[in-house]
């Protein structure tokens, strides 16, 4: 009887044991064979040995989740844009106002401002080994442009209601012709990643094509196994146009707990990841890692909707009031805790954006004023409903800050918490009308007519409904405007009107933390970059 | 028994059915869009309202449901509005890891609550009995996220003894890799129902210890260890295989949590990202899911109790 017993209880365990085999040998997601284990990441402990760039290792890289889809022409999300960055090359890249080429060798505009062309460079190869020319470029436009594909990337493409045509000229040139001057055509070309033709012309939906679960790209690292919910590997690609990687793989690790993540990253398990300020100092205090803030040419402001049932918001004194009354540099202590992760903001251009400027009219600290200006809008016992995402640590700080500043000039704010689908849908919501204040943040491309859809009164996404007729005036003429000088006048204006007008309270530049194990050099060559963390990933190498 | 078991799975019906409807209607209701998930700054209202029609979210809910529920009997859970993927590849793919934690959570709480909870029992209000109370205090109020991060802080931080996320080495194919991996997210799937049913045998042993058969036993000269272990226990497993089929849903619960902080690649880590990105055939497919084992756990408990007792269907 009670050898029975034991048999049973050791049979208990054997299950027990046996069921997570059994899990452990099934081979979930979409991997190639995997080869034996290879583990070349070092561990954290390991001190570095010399600053020189060497051959070899791989790297682990933290992401949220799964890629949504490895094809650039959809990849909307964070993770698929940073893998596809790697995997596959982009026809050049702008970053802080630097034109790097990749595939493409030269891009000239003609005199009459209506034709781009496009010269790629030599001897360019996909992944597979096939030739990469023009082909795959008009390919890839004309993808974007058909709207039974669903590219996100279609609109940049539609100048003045009509599409841009693109046309091979040989196998090394492209020429693009515009239906009408259109400056802002640069900053949507430089989106545009080229996919291969002999891969995707019989996809009738490319999309969802099976084709994406293995890519091949022309990046400087190619597609290598995939397991759904964990990993994602990428090894090197040796014809590289850029020259070979210096990494053997560059592993993209699912991490979605932070928390949990950040321990990892000190156990040397991640060798790269984001970091919340907040987290800094833990990591830094390891020694391991080196911290690196960027700029992801992101503006974070206090947003006004003017269009709200009480109306308040819509008169321009109340808006420039309530920006008296705040102060930048304790709104980013209290929201980023550091001038080191955000830099002061004034213009609703991110330093990156093309003629940029930070002097225009700022409403720095000043009650009395603020209380003058209420007073001149015949505004008293005004009440503001300031809708909260809850668990976003920036935008409870801030919206708690501006509770305790505006009762400073008899302004009661109310805070309305909710949750962050609710909040986003609110805030995408242009008949939401119950709201007046919010806290978000955007970012958008290297060329000023892309904010026109946020500052126009008819922009797509005009949330405040800030209306000025003279900006539509400006935002038309600068799209317009061949001549750089007279272009840059154009939108130094825009943003000194929309300033004046305090249409947004801009608040920072946010900056972007990373965290990159010592070992790792090569950063400055790689260009860290908005979204993808790093320009050129073949840069970086291991010690 | 048979009639038992047909009569149970016709019950299953239409309680799948008002499972999914309520479940659709939840997230129906809930705020937020799917949509809003692909918004970007540069994308134009058209081009929001043409992927909203594209993947059928422009029409009525009803009419939704019935495309989907229609889809669903045949088989097809239809795809991820996300990701484009069969829902039921998906869950397919992610089963094996979620099957194989909770078998093993399941199995690791079930066979320490046993000589837990009868020496509890048996020693009531004793300082065993108190220190198991207070393990199985923490047990039931510990938050699992918190203890998993408590573990990792110390098994790998601290000690390096395990890996503290995912469920595998990268590149490394070995069960006994895998099994590394899985110590920690099973112990703390499992720290909860251990808890619970330690309780629950303690009070169990409590009541038979009472019986007159126990009495006997002692006449007979049997060792407390002996009644015990040879006859106290018998009768308190058998409540323990209910306890077990009603753990399931909890057990679901738990493993959202336990997978996301390890990042397990199972079913609950799918899961929560489905509900972040709000995509509506992937949380319907997972709740049918996680139903379908709910209900099918309580009818395995039912069978195994009337084969364990007999006299339990003649009472039906």
């Amino acid at each position: 009887m009670r050898t029975r017993k034991n048999k049973s209880l050791y049979g208990i365990i054997l299950m027990a044991i046996l069921t997570l085999v059994v899990s452990a040998c099934s081979n979930n997601g979409n991997s190639s064979p995997s080869p034996s284990a290879s583990n070349t990441t070092p561990s954290a402990s390991q001190p570095a040995e010399s600053g020189q760039a060497k051959d070899g290792g791989s790297l682990i890289f933290a992401v949220a989740s799964d890629p949504i889809v490895l094809n650039p022409n959809y990849a909307g999300d964070r993770v698929s844009l940073t893998i596809d960055q790697a995997l596959f090359a982009p026809l050049f890249q702008v970053n802080n106002g630097q034109k790097t080429f990749y595939l493409a060798d030269s891009l000239s505009l003609s005199e009459d401002g209506l034709t781009y062309t496009l010269k790629l460079k030599e001897g360019l190869t996909w992944h597979d080994g096939e030739k990469l020319t023009a082909d795959d470029v008009v390919f890839t436009l004309e993808k974007i442009l058909d709207e039974s594909q669903n590219s996100f990337l279609r609109a940049n493409f539609v100048i003045g209601g009509k599409p841009v045509q693109a046309t091979k000229v040989d196998d090394t040139t492209v020429e693009f012709k515009l239906p009408q001057v259109s400056p802002a055509f640069e900053a949507a070309l430089v989106q545009v990643f080229p996919i291969p033709k002999h891969i995707f012309e019989n996809e009738t939906n490319i999309e969802k094509s099976e084709k994406n679960k293995a890519p091949i790209g022309s990046g400087p690292f190619k597609f290598k196994e995939y397991k759904t919910g964990e990993y994602l590997t990428l090894e090197r690609f040796d014809n590289y146009f850029g020259g070979k990687p210096h990494l053997d793989s560059v592993t993209y690790r699912v991490a979605k707990d932070t928390n949990a993540a950040n321990l990892a990253l000190q156990n040397g398990e991640i060798n790269l990841k984001y970091l919340d300020p907040q987290d800094v100092a833990t990591i830094q205090a390891t020694n391991n890692f080196e911290i690196l803030p960027y700029s992801e040419g992101r503006l974070g402001y206090m947003m006004f909707n003017q269009k709200s049932d009480t109306g308040v918001l819509n008169k321009k004194e109340v808006r420039q009031a309530i920006a008296y009354a705040l102060n930048r540099e304790e709104l980013i202590q209290v929201a980023y805790t550091s001038l080191d992760y955000a830099d002061p903001a004034k213009s609703f251009l991110t330093p990156d954006v093309l003629y940029q400027t930070n002097d225009v009219p700022t409403f720095d600290n000043d009650v009395a004023k603020a209380k003058e200006l209420l007073q001149t809008a015949g505004v008293s016992n005004l009440k503001l409903r300031f809708i909260v995402q809850t668990g976003n640590k920036a935008q409870e700080a801030i919206s708690l800050y501006v509770q305790q500043k505006l009762k400073d000039i008899g302004v009661t704010v109310e805070l309305q918490s909710m949750d962050s689908s609710a909040w986003v849908a609110k805030f995408l919501d242009q008949k939401a009308t119950d709201y007046e204040l919010a806290v978000t943040g955007y970012i958008m491309s290297f060329d000023p007519d892309s904010y026109s859809i946020l500052f126009s009164s008819d922009g797509s996404s005009n949330y405040s409904h800030y209306d000025n007729k003279q900006v539509d005036e400006l935002f038309k003429q600068g799209a317009g405007e061949g001549d750089a000088t007279k272009r840059e006048g154009i939108y130094k204006q825009i943003q000194e009107i929309v300033a004046d007008d305090a249409a947004i309270y801009p608040i920072a530049y946010t900056k972007t933390i990373v965290a990159l194990d010592k070992r790792y050099g090569g950063t400055e060559e790689a260009v860290l970059k908005p979204v993808v963390v790093f320009e050129d990933l073949s840069k970086i190498y291991l010690k | 028994m048979r009639q038992l078991i047909v009569r149970r799975l016709l019950q299953t019906i239409p309680m799948l059915f008002f499972v999914s409807i309520a479940c659709f209607a939840m997230i129906k209701f809930a705020p937020g869009d799917p949509v809003l998930s692909f918004v970007t700054p540069n994308m134009h209202a058209e081009d929001i309202e043409r992927i909203r029609h594209n993947l059928g979210l422009d029409k009525p809910a009803y009419i939704q449901y019935f495309l989907w529920i229609k889809e669903a009997l045949s088989g097809n859970l239809g795809y991820s509005l996300v990701n484009h993927q069969p829902v039921l590849d998906q869950i397919l793919d992610r089963l094996p890891a979620t099957a194989g934690l909770m078998g093993a959570s399941i199995g690791l709480a079930v066979l320490l609550a046993i000589p837990l909870g009868l020496l509890a029992g048996a020693n009531r209000n004793r300082w065993i009995d108190k220190l198991i109370n207070l393990f199985s205090y923490v047990g039931i109020s510990i938050p699992l996220f918190w203890l998993a991060i408590l573990l990792i802080y110390f098994f790998s931080i601290k000690l390096s003894w395990l890996p503290s996320m995912g469920m595998r080495t990268i590149g490394v194919e070995s069960a006994l890799d895998v099994l590394k991996h899985g110590i920690m997210p099973c112990i703390v799937l499992a720290f909860g129902f251990l808890a619970i049913y330690v309780r629950y045998i303690r009070s169990s042993t409590i009541g038979q210890l009472k019986e007159d058969y126990v009495q006997i036993q002692y006449a007979f000269g049997s060792s407390k260890r002996v009644v015990l272990f040879r006859h106290v226990m018998k009768h308190v497993l058998l409540p323990v295989i209910t306890l077990l089929g009603m753990s399931m849903g909890e057990l679901v619960a738990g493993a959202i949590v336990t997978e996301t902080v390890f990042s397990w690649p199972g079913i609950g880590s799918l899961g929560m990202t489905a509900v972040r990105g709000m995509d509506y055939p992937v949380i319907m497919g997972i709740t049918l899911f996680s139903s379908v084992m709910l209900i099918f756990g309580n009818l395995a408990a039912d069978i195994l109790y009337g084969i364990a007792d007999p006299r339990i269907q003649t009472k039906r």
